[in-house]
């Protein structure tokens, strides 16, 4: 294990992309690549990978919530994942997605999941192997889980709410101009149907992109430190909730805040400012 | 309705099932680069920035033809989506040959004939900031001709 990895509170959250150009055929491990650029899997892929496409097998398509049991047990069942499968997640945007992705397999109860450090961007740029095959893999049964975990890592409106009024951490991951309330939308995006600019009341701004290196791999652990107990504040034992737009973003922050660095207590507020920014009667602060 | 070009990529891709839907857009991102300018190639107009809206720099070079027609060259910038690079193939070849009129009356509906509503979503309405920038630089080149005309 490199020294980078040894020094995160839980180092088998990641794996490198060197370890797993040499185990693509290891028996019981499923890649699964999950980006914003919807075609980028079908233009070459690490061979093996899967894909999950965050709104088409993720979210449910008639509600603004993620998929049940029933549909996360089918969408495994599929892609050939048991609930005994290592599931390796990639993509774009420094893993925004594939943290997503990991984040949802979290919620029903599937924590045997690991993220590529540096993304997909990092694999193409040490030009390991690339596919355009699409794997078909034998099918398995997923046993259905019980439930979904909301309450454990998941914050909803109501929750952030209470939170916000107890005065307890809240991280805005977004970008310091949608935190200020200076645009509504984040750079290089079109605008999301926000109504208002600004940020929930007393939240706290660290933009996810902190903690990432310019080549999409995550900062050391001091570094993340640094950033996270240093600069916010936050202590081990707090009870947080991340948010950003619709939730990717804030799930990049839960994945360092949790298995980087070991806090707790992380949440991710999936509705975040696209459900906070615009409901009735709901307070903001702009700075 | 549409340039004959165009309406003949509309019927190409409606009649596709998904998956090969999918590879055709591939297949069209691939050939963006053959409308990328040349080294040293001059134009009538050119028109090059890093929109808020898009991932990347996106340049826009226009041509204007003896008989009233115009064409396109579009640059890309590496960040820019694959749905993005395949419009733009699409639109160049759609569009090249029209006249600048013409193309300012092009609906934007035929978008989702083409993408398909799959991959339509909000965080990509970038397969629609292509046809904008190309509107723009007709508009701009048309309201030159007409100064041109005036005095």
């Amino acid at each position: 294990m490199s020294e980078k990895f040894a020094a995160y509170a839980h180092p088998d959250a990641l794996v490198s992309t060197d370890w797993l150009d040499k185990n693509l055929d290891t028996p019981g491990l499923r890649i699964v690549e999950s980006n914003e650029d919807l075609l980028l899997y079908d233009t070459g892929h690490i061979p093996g990978a899967v894909h999950i496409d965050w709104r088409r097998d993720l979210n449910d398509q008639l509600v603004r919530d993620y998929i049940g049991p029933e549909a996360f047990a089918a969408m495994c069942s599929r892609y050939g994942i048991t609930p005994e499968t290592t599931v390796v997640f990639y993509g774009d945007k420094s893993n925004w997605w594939s943290c997503y992705a990991m984040w949802v397999f979290h919620l029903f109860g599937h924590t045997n999941c690991r993220i590529l450090d540096g993304g997909r961007a990092k694999w193409v740029a040490e030009a390991r192997p690339l596919t355009r095959a699409i794997p078909e893999p034998a099918p398995v049964t997923y046993p259905v889980p019980p439930r979904r975990l909301d309450e454990e890592i998941r914050a909803f409106y109501a929750d952030t709410l209470t939170h916000m009024k107890a005065g307890l951490p809240l991280v805005d991951v977004r970008s310091p101009g949608e935190f200020s309330g200076e645009v509504t939308h984040m750079p290089e995006y079109p605008q999301e149907g926000v109504l208002r600019g600004g940020h929930i009341p007393g939240a706290k701004s660290m933009p996810w992109a902190k903690a990432a290196n310019p080549d999409g791999t995550f900062k050391s652990a001091e570094e993340l430190r640094d950033l996270y107990a240093g600069t916010l504040g936050l202590k081990q034992d707090d009870n947080i909730v991340a948010y950003c737009r619709i939730g990717e973003r804030s799930s990049h922050t839960w994945f360092v805040l949790k298995y980087l660095l070991g806090y707790q207590n992380v949440r991710n507020y999936d509705g975040s400012w696209t459900e906070w920014g615009n409901m009735v009667r709901s307070p903001i602060e702009r700075s | 309705m549409y340039p004959p070009p165009l309406q003949d990529l509309i019927d190409l891709f409606a009649g596709l099932p998904e998956t090969e839907r999918r590879e055709m857009l591939i297949n069209m991102a691939d050939t963006a680069p053959l409308y990328a300018p040349a080294e040293g190639e001059t134009f009538d107009l050119e028109d090059i920035r890093k929109d808020e809206e898009c991932t990347d720099t996106v340049g826009v070079f226009l041509t204007a033809a003896a008989d009233g027609t115009i064409s396109y060259k579009i640059s890309l910038g590496p960040q820019v989506q694959t749905l993005t690079r395949a419009m733009t193939s699409i639109l160049c070849q759609g569009l090249n040959g029209s006249t600048a009129a013409s193309i300012l009356e092009v609906p934007a509906d035929f978008v989702t004939k083409i993408v398909g509503t799959e991959l339509v979503r909000v965080r990509s309405q970038t397969v629609y900031y292509v046809l904008t920038r190309m509107k723009s630089a007709a508009k701009v080149h048309l309201n030159r001709l007409r100064s041109a005309t005036d005095s």
